[in-house]
């Protein structure tokens, strides 16, 4: 040890402070975030290119009559798209995926397996697999359903509803049944049990499990891309994507800000909500920690 | 199930019209074997009994005769067109396009005209649009359609003849697109533009030893290494194989022979490995923000590439170069009307406005395409200013289609050649 | 104790979100299956399903298996494979010391940490990958950071079709999605176990070997399904970074198939060789996981 020298010593000690992981992380952190910061500044450039900085002025948020997200129907229309679209598959996923989640947790028998089985394979099958399975079986199948918003719909509810069942069932799991146990023998009903003492205890991972599906459905891009039929039914990722396609300004920059600000906003809302729910019903802990702690 | 030999091949509104009732009745019943067997099961096609066109030569439901110059097609009526002196509806016109091929000032001008709005919807190239069209997942009021796929939509009846009592404005197009030969009488298109295909290049930016005048062949470019990772071709494979086609001496760009087709493939792998050749339809773009040299184009996208350049350029950066001698790559795109057309009245109208003198010389001004009307000739537009001096190659003249090659319809066995053939440049196979 | 559960119950429950799942995820697939077995119609030479299996025609498979041989699936396919196993390696290099850091010593930044780590999950992918087309132009600031700093001596072309780019974008895009599962499992080791480790003398990198790797596997388990088998899906990545078929990926190939009349069949048939392909990866996840939610129970 003692040929290495000081470095050596220190490598070696198992006490030491970790400053090369402490290193590695925050510079990940600055790649993560940076990027993202520079394609927000260029969503106020003066010019139209997206990589020459030619001074500040708020032109492609409402400033150009014709290619600004406020003057452009196109680009305002894909924003309230999205955000229809991840508040509608939240409204769905969430009853349908609670329940299954308790569901396939308690049930013991014949069909458990497979629906369990069912439930894990959307998260690890490739988008584009699912989403060409999709889009041919509305063409040639489901021909009721035309491609558009509730294709899309559809499509995202699919596509989220197992990261519901997963999260909740992990929390379910760490329950255990000692609490539904105590309340049936105080003489409560299953149903009873369920909806007054476990659903309170779930809540955390239910609304964790949702910002995931908002997260999920408002970001994806490859269901709705396939499951779209026209213009009517874009979204901010597809009109991201498009933009490679055509005229490129800053203005999908704007969109994409104006997006993601909608989101965080829309995400301290509901962490500050959950803090009050939490502070009245005498619960502890984090919201970040609840999230961050998702497991598949 | 009935038999497979009934079912496919008759493929038409009305049976997607009757799996989609039966669908949505197996789906109440909440039957999934039921709705297999639906499926299955189709009742004689209404639409597949013959209607011949004046000359008889084609039915609905089955493949068109191939038009050529020489031997014009007139496409089967498979539908009625709509009724004499109706009103324009009111609403949304669901326009079908590629982007940037309509201008918005000119779209705004009709909707104030109409009191309506118009709705776009945008393809990056014609596979995808005949795509969609083909699988029914949406419908459009008016599809912009290059003439080599329309034989196949007529009969598919997924477009709807036009009643020219609202079209009289189609008296200023071109005498020789008046009555096209893949559409005999107009039955269901007006031409929209006129182009050519060549290669758009920055004058500033390649070597002017490796550029025309200097080289006879401009494709050169595409192959040449200093031009590594600045090269592209168009996002068709029509366009891109054709190119090579003319390149290799060949000039039936509409052959079907795969042997043929296959040199010409591996003539465009030939790119991947001198220039990591890339593949983009935005040559109007890429060109003038300098993320292209060479950039195979169409003439319009030449012209539309003058206004998208950064303020510090003039258009004396840009070049486009088309076979000298014309014979080169040629064609004109047309307007259809979707078959489940929500607005067919507007969308006539739509097409009545868009040849419009006016109305035209506006869009082409955003566009860069030319419109075959006879008031605008070549002249009108560098006069005033729309092409400018030195991409006069870009102008498209009604002689040129004499001398051009056009990309004409082909079976679809012959599109299947040419389609794989593009799949093997596109994988990189061979790189 | 044993309490009277009406056995009706539960199934009931899972009743709904398992329909559903049949209907939009397991039926799907049968309609692949129809299509890609099904017949070409005269007019566009577009696929049509073929329901009754009794009827099926293997001919677009055979068609899969000579693109696979002749390159024309091949050579994309063998591409994605190399370009999932090397962004995978780096969402592991990258990956683990960032989230062990912040399971283990982030302290009282912790919070802050987290949340950063969660941010590009609310950041659209295309927003971040429109970023660093924007950040990689000639003109943009890597260039221009580069060149400042005399690293460089003219800008370089990072779009041109290479391969470390498209990797690079594929490890930013996904690496998030490593972090988290591996973040969580981590977070859960019971730290005594390490510290009685160190106490022994272990040093760090035989104590990260035999206690820390093998207490997280599920989640390094989970966190390489749910990024490496998307990956294998992934094609606006490379389109947005190079569009060159020098770095075409088997999801460009799927997604121009399927989205043309005249080649639907292969694609469909390509579709369900990926599953295929992927199943066999994804099995042992499904088991793992399975026999993990076992022990848990």
């Amino acid at each position: 040890m003692n040929i290495l020298g000081p470095i050596g010593r220190w490598w070696s000690n198992p006490w030491r402070k970790p400053r090369v992981l402490a290193a590695v992380t925050w510079l990940y952190l600055a790649w993560a975030i940076v990027p993202v910061i520079v394609a927000i500044q260029f969503s106020f450039n003066k010019g139209r290119s997206r990589s020459t900085w030619q001074g500040f002025s708020t032109r492609w948020y409402w400033g150009d009559p014709n290619r600004s997200v406020w003057h452009d129907a196109t680009l305002h229309n894909a924003l309230g798209n999205s955000i229809k679209l991840a508040l509608l598959t939240m409204a769905i996923c969430a009853p349908l995926g609670v329940a299954m989640a308790i569901g396939l947790t308690r049930w013991r028998g014949y069909g458990q397996k497979p629906a369990n089985m069912l439930m894990l394979v959307p998260l690890v099958t490739p988008e584009i697999v699912f989403a060409s399975a999709l889009y041919l079986c509305f063409t040639t199948m489901f021909t009721a359903i035309q491609l558009g918003s509730t294709a899309q719909l559809l499509g995202h509810v699919t596509l989220s509803l197992s990261t519901v069942v997963i999260v909740v069932r992990g929390r379910l799991l760490t329950l255990g049944r000692d609490f539904e146990d105590a309340a049936q023998d105080l003489g409560a009903t299953p149903m009873q049990a369920l909806r007054t003492i476990i659903m309170p205890l779930l809540s955390p991972a239910i609304f964790a499990s949702l910002m995931v599906v908002f997260a999920t459905s408002i970001d994806d891009f490859v269901v709705s891309q396939f499951l779209s039929a026209d213009a009517s039914s874009e979204t901010v990722p597809m009109k991201i994507y498009n933009s490679f396609r055509g005229t490129q300004t800053p203005a999908v920059n704007a969109l994409a800000t104006i997006m993601l600000a909608v989101t965080l906003l829309a995400i301290l809302f509901a962490m500050a909500g959950l803090k009050l729910w939490r502070r009245h019903n005498g619960t502890t802990g984090s919201v970040v920690e609840d999230f961050a702690g998702l497991d598949v | 199930m009935a038999d497979r030999r009934e079912t496919t091949g008759r493929r038409s509104y009305d049976r997607r019209e009757f799996l989609r009732h039966s669908a949505t009745t197996a789906l109440l019943l909440g039957g999934g074997a039921t709705l297999l067997s639906a499926c299955g099961s189709d009742s004689k096609d209404p639409v597949s009994t013959s209607q011949g066109g004046p000359s008889g030569n084609a039915k609905c439901g089955e493949p068109p005769k191939l038009s050529r110059p020489n031997n014009p097609a007139t496409l089967p009526l498979c539908a009625d067109p709509i009724k004499d002196g109706l009103d324009p509806e009111s609403g949304t016109l669901k326009i079908f396009n590629y982007a940037d091929y309509l201008d918005p000032e000119t779209v705004k001008t009709f909707e104030k005209e109409y009191k309506v709005k118009v709705e776009l919807t945008t393809f990056a190239n014609i596979n995808e649009a005949v795509d969609k069209l083909q699988s029914g997942a949406a419908n459009f009021d008016l599809i912009n359609m290059s003439p080599d796929r329309l034989g196949t939509l007529a009969a598919a009846g997924l477009i709807q003849p036009l009643n020219k009592t609202y079209i009289a404005n189609l008296s200023n197009v071109w005498a020789s697109l008046q009555d096209p030969f893949y559409d005999k009488g107009s039955q269901y298109t007006i031409p929209y533009t006129i182009y050519t295909t060549g290669i758009g290049y920055r004058t500033d930016k390649v070597d002017p030893s490796d550029a025309p005048p200097t080289v006879a062949d401009a494709t050169d470019m595409l192959f040449n290494r200093k031009h590594k990772g600045y090269a592209f071709v168009l996002d068709d494979d029509r366009e891109a194989l054709s190119m090579a086609l003319l390149r290799l001496g060949f000039t039936d760009v509409n052959t079907e022979d795969p042997a043929i087709i296959a040199k010409a493939g591996t003539e465009l792998q030939r790119m991947v490995g001198a220039v990591n050749i890339k593949i983009s339809g935005q040559g109007y773009t890429k060109l003038p923000e300098g993320q292209a040299w060479v950039h195979q184009t169409w003439s319009g996208d030449m012209i539309n590439a003058v206004y998208n350049l950064p303020e510090d350029l003039g258009p004396e950066v840009l070049g486009y170069w088309f076979q000298p001698d014309g014979k080169g790559l040629i064609q004109s795109d047309s307007w259809t009307i979707g078959r489940k057309a929500a607005k067919p009245v507007l969308a006539h109208r739509f097409l009545n406005f868009i040849l419009d003198e006016t109305n035209a010389r506006t869009n082409i001004g955003f566009t860069g395409y030319q419109q075959p009307l006879t008031a605008i000739t070549p002249e009108t537009l560098i006069e005033d200013g729309v092409i400018p001096e030195n991409l006069l190659t870009a102008v498209v003249r009604e002689q040129d289609f004499v001398n051009g090659y056009e990309e004409l319809q082909l079976s679809p066995k012959g599109k299947k050649i040419w389609e794989d053939e593009w799949a093997k440049f596109t994988s990189g196979a061979g790189s | 104790m044993e309490h009277r559960r009406p056995r009706w119950l539960w199934p009931t429950l899972a009743l709904p979100g398992t329909a559903w799942l049949v209907l939009l995820f397991a039926i799907p697939f049968y309609g692949v299956v129809s299509i890609a077995s099904g017949y070409d119609d005269p007019l566009f030479g577009a696929r049509e399903p073929e329901w009754n299996p009794l009827h099926w025609n293997a001919d677009s498979f055979r068609e899969v298996w000579r693109g696979l041989e002749s390159g024309v699936f091949g050579q994309p396919f063998v591409r994605t494979c190399t370009y999932v196993v090397l962004a995978m390696a780096l969402c592991f290099i990258i990956g683990f010391p960032v989230a062990y850091y912040v399971a283990r010593f982030a302290g009282k930044r912790r919070g802050l940490m987290l949340a950063l780590l969660l941010a590009p999950f609310w950041i659209s992918y295309l927003m971040r990958m429109l970023a660093w087309v924007n950040l990689l132009q000639q003109d943009g600031y890597v260039n221009d950071i580069l060149a400042a700093l005399h690293i460089t001596s003219g800008p370089i072309n990072w779009l041109d079709a290479r391969w470390y780019t498209i990797v690079l974008g594929l490890v930013y895009g996904y690496v998030p999605f490593f972090i988290l599962p591996l973040f969580a499992s981590l977070d859960r080791i019971d730290t005594r176990l390490l510290e009685a480790s160190k106490d022994l003398g272990v040093g760090t990198i035989r104590t990260f070997i035999h206690v820390t790797l093998p207490s997280a596997r599920q989640g390094i388990l989970a966190a390489t399904a749910i990024t490496a088998l998307p990956m294998f899906g992934d094609y606006y990545t490379n389109q947005l970074l190079s569009s060159s078929p020098r770095t075409n990926m088997i999801g460009n190939q799927i997604q121009s198939a399927v989205q043309s009349p005249t080649s639907r069949g292969v694609g469909a048939a390509l579709v369900l060789s990926l599953t295929l392909f992927l199943t066999i990866l994804m099995g042992y996840y499904l088991y793992a996981s399975n026999a993990a939610t076992k022990d848990v129970r």
